[in-house]
């Protein structure tokens, strides 16, 4: 597919140190249309943050060795030298952090730091690039813009500091918007005014998202699809609606099955049994076939390759069955 | 306390009370923070943590205590653990007042224990689980042996092998083993109330589940009763036999579970319930029910704290502090307005599933008929 905005394949991520080698994303295959929200599902170290940060190559560069392919947006991200990554990130792909304390620089206004990439990528004045912070102030929806511009981080409240870290990154009008965890650590009454804040503006700008949580409520509110992950790689990938009303990979079943909703009052918790395996030896097989129910020989012998039941349906399991 | 003071086993925990007797009750407590500012270091402010809180606590039952940051839920957990002393109020334990004049903070705190959210800074690096977990029945004249011995016992009632994990330390688990631990050195002092303050807010969703069943299991083993904190309403519901709502240090709202999860009285229970991600891509959110983050408690609104984010909030409501006012079946609200005939219309949020009001507007209406009559 020559159009889509992200192609990846066998996409692969490890981190080399003296001691270890550390397979984080293990041949990882994905499109992404434009316009299209694609969610990453997954628990802590399955590789979803990696898999994010890779496409735009913030993953540390001296313990980082990236192999496959990765085009974003007609770019080669692989072959790209370091200029070409410093133009590519915050015109063309952007991200925002669950954490905008962090992310943001506590020493520069809010204005300050928007204006900055607008100056460095279109290269406007300093007023036009003033203006156009504020125009974004009010695109994301934060009250009394102009007084805010002068703000420092500290002076905004969660919700506001998050709004703010949107700014920034659609300042120059990104075509790929890359959210890792953003609503993560905001209460529910906020969580849920940025996921429709940003639902909005994907719509009205025509972005392509890719959107990591491990939150299925979340990836239920704002994705258009959702690949789940397990150890380094997607196990399973699908439009929203099939895969949380029928999930087809065991791990998948289990995800949902665990994650407390309303009506499981009174009944007991599935859960899944054991720990996700070492990533620094990685096994042969299906990576989840220690802690599967239904695992057979066939399981640990090779690596499941992905079949697809339906069209835009896909799972890495030998239970599942190929349509074709 | 020497070795051969040190007896067998601790004598059990007497139920003084009986059954009706609530295990905790909580009356006025009230937590203010000064804080320093300005170049001659003077108080500049106070955070008015929590704020004139009262609640009792059933035998056996499990409170769930749900609220956004700041809103003082971890600081009702600490006042009633006695870990910061309250500026005002009292906590009764089992009839006994705590503390000074009352039942003494050892003997409180054998029969009250605390799970707190960091599994990792809430053990000490330098025991192995097994000195964590015999520590305290060591300090209240357990022999040390039967400490070991009932150390073991616990891990294993928590799911973990005691000849694998004993001699670990915590950095040679994972978080969910931790906070397995955290839950079985809660235990050993074979407390009668355990204050769980966000216990897999840390956890990833699988091991969530695993953590939960296990908290619901040892519940009936051990016959305990639980404080169960946490900013998940979904957890908090799937825990919960009744449910307490805070909001900037109040109480919005205190009933049983479903009955607050269906048919909630005050606007704010409702608007937490219908932020909640709907669960169903064919029926997404199409509003937000609030707009803003909750506002700082250092200079919280006058009157009701909740009306500068209400959606019908009458002048009455800044003069006027609204009191916990009992409505039908156990449940009660702090709003003026839970008795005005426009308060059903704004309860009404986004269709979704599962989270939201629908038929809750006849006993709201009957129960302030019965107090209009009275």
């Amino acid at each position: 597919m020559s159009d889509a905005l992200v192609t990846a394949r066998d996409l692969t991520v490890r981190f080399v140190s003296r001691d270890a080698t550390v397979h984080a994303v293990n041949g990882v295959d994905f499109d992404l249309a434009p316009r299209e929200v694609l969610c990453i599902l997954g628990e802590s170290g399955s590789g979803k943050s990696v898999t994010l940060r890779s496409l735009m190559r913030l993953n540390p560069e001296a313990r980082t060795r990236m192999s496959g392919t990765l085009m974003v947006d007609g770019h080669d991200v692989m072959a790209a030298g370091e200029a070409e990554m410093a133009e590519l990130r915050g015109s063309v792909v952007s991200m925002i952090f669950q954490e905008p304390m962090t992310a943001l620089d506590p020493v520069f206004t809010i204005g300050q730091q928007i204006a900055e990439t607008i100056i460095r990528h279109e290269h406007l004045s300093h007023t036009a690039a003033q203006r156009r912070a504020l125009e974004l102030l009010e695109l994301v929806q934060i009250p009394s813009a102009k007084r805010r511009l002068a703000a420092y981080p500290h002076e905004l409240s969660g919700g506001l500091r998050q709004r703010a870290m949107i700014a920034i990154a659609l300042s120059c009008r990104p075509k790929l918007l890359l959210a890792d965890e953003p609503t993560t650590a905001l209460d529910a009454t906020v969580q849920i005014q940025i996921l429709l804040l940003l639902r909005r503006l994907q719509q009205e700008m025509g972005m392509g998202v890719i959107f990591v949580t491990h939150d299925l409520g979340v990836a239920g509110e704002i994705a258009d699809r959702v690949a789940v992950m397990y150890a380094g790689r997607f196990i399973e990938e699908g439009p929203v609606g099939a895969l949380m009303r029928a999930p087809l990979h065991p791990y998948a079943q289990g995800l949902l099955g665990a994650t407390v909703h309303a009506g499981l009052r009174g009944t007991r918790l599935t859960t899944i049994p054991g720990a996700p395996p070492n990533l620094e030896r990685l096994p042969t097989g299906c990576a989840f076939a220690p802690r599967c129910a239904y695992a057979e020989d066939l399981c640990l012998a090779a690596l499941p390759a992905a079949r697809s039941p339906v069209a835009g349906r896909a799972a890495r399991c030998v239970r599942v069955q190929d349509a074709a | 306390m020497t070795d051969s003071e040190a007896v067998a086993d601790l004598p059990p925990p007497v139920d003084l009370g009986g059954p009706a007797q609530p295990l905790l009750t909580v009356r006025g407590l009230t937590k203010h923070f000064p804080f320093k500012g300005g170049m001659l270091g003077r108080t500049a402010g106070v955070v008015q943590a929590v704020d004139d809180v009262s609640f009792e606590l059933r035998k056996g039952e499990t409170l769930g205590i749900v609220g956004e940051s700041g809103c003082g839920k971890s600081t009702t957990s600490r006042l009633i653990m006695s870990l910061i002393l309250p500026s005002a109020g009292e906590v009764l334990f089992d009839g006994q007042l705590v503390g000074p004049g009352g039942m003494a903070l050892k003997d409180y705190r054998r029969q009250v224990q605390m799970v707190f959210q960091d599994s990792y800074s809430s053990l000490n690096p330098r025991l192995t689980i097994q000195e964590s977990i015999a520590f305290a029945p060591t300090v209240h004249g357990l022999n040390p042996l039967a400490a070991r011995g009932r150390a073991q016992d616990l891990l294993q009632a928590v799911g973990l092998n005691p000849t694998q994990f004993a001699r670990r330390y915590p950095h040679e688990l994972s978080g969910g083993q931790r906070q397995r631990v955290n839950i079985a050195r809660a235990l050993a002092l074979r407390p009668r109330l355990i204050i769980l303050d966000e216990p897999v807010s840390a956890l990833d969703k699988s091991v969530e589940a695993q953590v939960l069943n296990l908290l619901s299991d040892l519940k009936t083993q051990f016959g305990l009763t639980y404080l169960f904190i946490s900013h998940d309403l979904n957890v908090v519901q799937y825990m919960s036999d009744r449910v307490l709502v805070m909001y900037l240090g109040r109480i919005a709202e205190i009933g049983p579970v479903d009955q607050i999860y269906d048919t909630p009285a005050h606007p704010y229970t409702a608007a937490l319930l219908a932020s909640r991600p709907s669960m169903d891509p064919d029926h997404r959110r199409e509003h937000a029910p609030l707009t803003g983050d909750p506002p700082n408690p250092v200079n919280p609104p006058s009157g009701c704290r909740f009306r500068t984010r209400c959606s019908f909030a009458e002048p009455v409501c800044a003069q006027t502090v609204p009191e916990l006012a009992p409505l039908d079946r156990g449940q009660a609200a702090a709003c003026l307005m839970v008795n005005d005939p426009r308060h059903s219309r704004h309860l009404e949020f986004s269709p979704g599933s599962g989270a939201h009001p629908k038929k809750h507007t006849a006993p709201i209406k009957q129960a302030a008929q019965a107090r209009g009559a009275a």
